[in-house]
């Protein structure tokens, strides 16, 4: 499935791992995440050696009528609330769907999957 | 005086200092939030998280340092909101295990404590944005080390530290494309040095202005952020209640008649009631305003008074406003059966899309919308069906005539108050024809009572009420029939009237010109008398009627 804007000069298609790219890259540019986690632990460790820059990775994306719900999978820094990281996280995912892809988010639901503590 | 060791009472100063000028500041840090996301609350969110840890440090009796800076920590912590509110707390916890160990704190462990506050934040993080509160605590920090190898003054450090900060400052418009393109420098950065212009305040105990004053330049910045902050969206679920942007600039030097002494805060105090987004500066020579104002005319009066009237700009907000509510609505999915009302107010959108209504028209009295508008709605509205409910009788004409030249069937229930629509949307049947539905929804209407209460703007005398001007009235069913001084008499008394043996339920709608104590004040008014009446309080946020009630 993919979300599908019509406009009077033909039809945008946007695919899910073009979503899970943008929800990726907003997630991690989130402060107080340390990392994604994965889904996949086996596959992402390929990923992890042959492209670091793998957005995608700790993101699900359900579409349907061109309404999405996203899950993000992070990892958050020991020692911050991770509440509010959390609602950070939602609020710029909402934010830059909105804004990059003109996209309208039904529901952003966090995963806090791991706590990382940092060496201080 | 130079302050070779830091104490704990010394410290407890500057948290305080600092907490006290980020709270005064917090407004215009919120002002120019834009980034990552321009809600306009990085002030809010920075002064929260700071008096958290104020609090904290205040409820310590320690007279060791790192027991306060640990309490400080772990306030902040606690009190964390949004992102730099986070990154903040986690600085201050790198502070804190900097500084654990500590009774009091030299120069050199003083600035040792903001490097190692950097390393921590900078820990927390995958791809650090530079142009952030990140990047002037990290530059603050720096330029803090740097001051130590010279000096063993804790005070000049502090000194750095706010100098360096300020630098960064100002470059992160030059680091953070939005920034730039918005013409602000970065919010929480600007938080950040604040704090840190408080604890030097406190920590010198060198008291300097209460409430920072922005100069012109960062006047447009803030002017540029609020605009930026209302086209991304985020005034498009409300309504905007002032329609012009109104800046003007006043010649305090120049001579006008009957020319009033100029007092800043008096002038803003004065504006302030005018409107909202204000930003008001002045450097004696010249004062600057900015104002989402619904009478510009007023403010050009006002600043009239203190000199002459120089550049004066007024823009509709409410055109860009609109562009903004119909792209919002254009992503809702189009039904099959649609229902439009017209209806203003905030609240009053609200109760009706929660009724079911899919497209909201603005308008109602005294802003009837065009055919044209109508005919509008029900094409954006994508549906094969539509029923219109106009909801004032001056508007029925218009949803007739739009009704005919529609290219899909609209039936039109006449309805001639808010009320009245929202009782015939309750036996709106999405799977009936067209037909149906008005008929059903049409004998619903004479269900309900409806009364508005509104002000008299002059005097009068209709259905042998006499009225005077200012007085407040009570139209039941669209006839005047109260007149009373007090706006909760009038309501009341408009209640007694409406009221019947078959009467249970009465809900009343509150308007923006009045508030929820007030509706409180009538409805218990109201049940002294009856007490086997059910009522509903609503914040409607309606113009023109500070209350709609209707009984059924």
């Amino acid at each position: 499935m993919a979300v599908k804007i019509k406009t009077k000069y033909g039809l945008i298609d946007i695919s899910n791992n073009v979503i899970a790219t943008v929800v990726g890259a907003s997630a991690t540019a989130n402060y107080g995440i340390v990392g994604m986690a994965s889904k996949n632990a086996l596959r992402d460790g390929v990923y992890d050696i042959l492209n670091r820059e793998n957005y995608k990775r700790g993101v699900v994306v359900r579409s349907k009528e061109n309404e999405i719900v996203v899950d993000v999978y992070i990892i958050v820094g020991y020692g911050l609330k991770i509440s509010e990281v959390s609602r950070n996280v939602q609020s710029s995912v909402k934010y830059n769907l909105q804004q990059q892809l003109g996209i309208h988010t039904k529901a952003v639901n966090v995963i806090v999957h791991g706590v990382k503590i940092l060496d201080e | 005086m130079a302050v070779t060791e830091v104490n704990s009472d010394q410290f407890r100063a500057m948290v305080r200092v600092a907490n006290h000028r980020m709270s005064k500041n917090a407004d215009f840090v919120n002002s120019l939030n834009v980034f990552p996301v321009p809600d306009g609350d990085t002030g809010t969110n920075m002064s929260l998280t700071i008096e958290s840890g104020a609090q904290a440090v205040g409820s310590n009796n320690s007279t060791k340092i790192g027991d306060l800076t640990k309490s400080f920590s772990k306030g902040m912590l606690m009190g964390a909101r949004g992102n730099s509110g986070v990154i903040s707390s986690q600085l201050f916890r790198g502070f804190y295990k900097a500084t654990e160990k500590y009774e009091v704190l030299t120069a050199q462990q003083l600035a040792d404590a903001f490097q190692n506050g950097v390393n921590a934040a900078y820990k927390a993080v995958m791809k650090p944005v530079e142009g952030t509160i990140l990047t002037v605590a990290r530059e603050g920090a720096q330029a803090g080390e740097n001051r130590a190898s010279e000096t063993d003054d804790a005070v000049e450090i502090m000194k750095a530290v706010v100098e360096g900060a300020k630098k960064a400052l100002a470059s992160t418009p030059d680091l953070l494309p939005v920034l730039k393109q918005v013409g602000v420098v970065d919010s929480g950065g600007q938080g950040l040095l604040f704090i840190y212009e408080g604890f030097l305040e406190g920590l010198s105990g060198e008291k300097s202005s209460d409430s920072y004053q922005p100069d012109s330049v960062e006047m447009d910045e803030m002017v540029n952020a609020a605009h930026h902050q209302s086209v991304q969206g985020q005034l498009a679920t409300a309504d905007i209640k002032n329609g012009y942007c109104t800046e003007i600039m006043v010649d305090l030097q120049a001579d006008v008649p009957d020319k009033q002494p100029f007092d800043l805060d008096k002038f803003r105090e004065h504006l302030s009631n005018l409107g909202d987004s204000l930003l008001a500066v002045s450097d004696g020579e010249v004062a600057k305003v900015h104002v989402h104002t619904e009478h510009p005319g007023a403010v050009f009066n006002y600043g009239a008074q203190f000199g002459q009237l120089g550049k004066i700009k007024i823009d509709d907000m409410r055109i860009q406003h609109e562009s903004i509510i119909d792209k919002d609505q254009s992503d809702e999915k189009p039904v099959d059966f649609a229902v439009i009302a017209v209806c203003s107010g905030n609240g009053i959108r609200k109760l009706f899309t929660s009724l079911g209504v899919n497209r909201i028209i603005s308008g109602g009295q005294t802003m009837n919308p065009s055919t044209q508008d109508i005919i509008d709605a029900i094409k954006k509205s994508g549906a094969k069906r539509a029923i219109l409910l106009p909801n004032n009788g001056n508007i029925v004409m218009a949803a007739k005539q739009a009704a005919e030249v529609s290219s899909i069937p609209v039936g039109i229930v006449p309805s001639k108050t808010i009320s009245q629509g929202m009782t015939a949307m309750l036996s709106f049947n999405p799977d009936a024809t067209v037909e149906e539905n008005v008929t059903n929804m049409t004998d619903e209407l004479s269900s309900v009572k409806s009364g508005e209460v509104t002000k008299a703007i002059r005097d009068s005398e209709i259905n042998g009420v006499s009225i005077k001007k200012n007085d407040y009235l009570g139209i039941i069913d669209g006839d005047i029939s109260i007149d009373r001084s007090d706006l909760v008499d009038a309501a009341a008394a408009m209640v007694d009237e409406m009221l019947d043996e078959d009467s249970e339920i009465i809900t009343v709608m509150y308007g923006r010109d009045t508030n929820k104590r007030t509706a409180k004040k009538v409805v218990k008014k109201l049940q002294a008398e009856h007490d086997d009446l059910e009522f509903e309080i609503h914040d409607g946020g309606q113009p023109v009627y500070y209350f709609l009630i209707s009984v059924e």
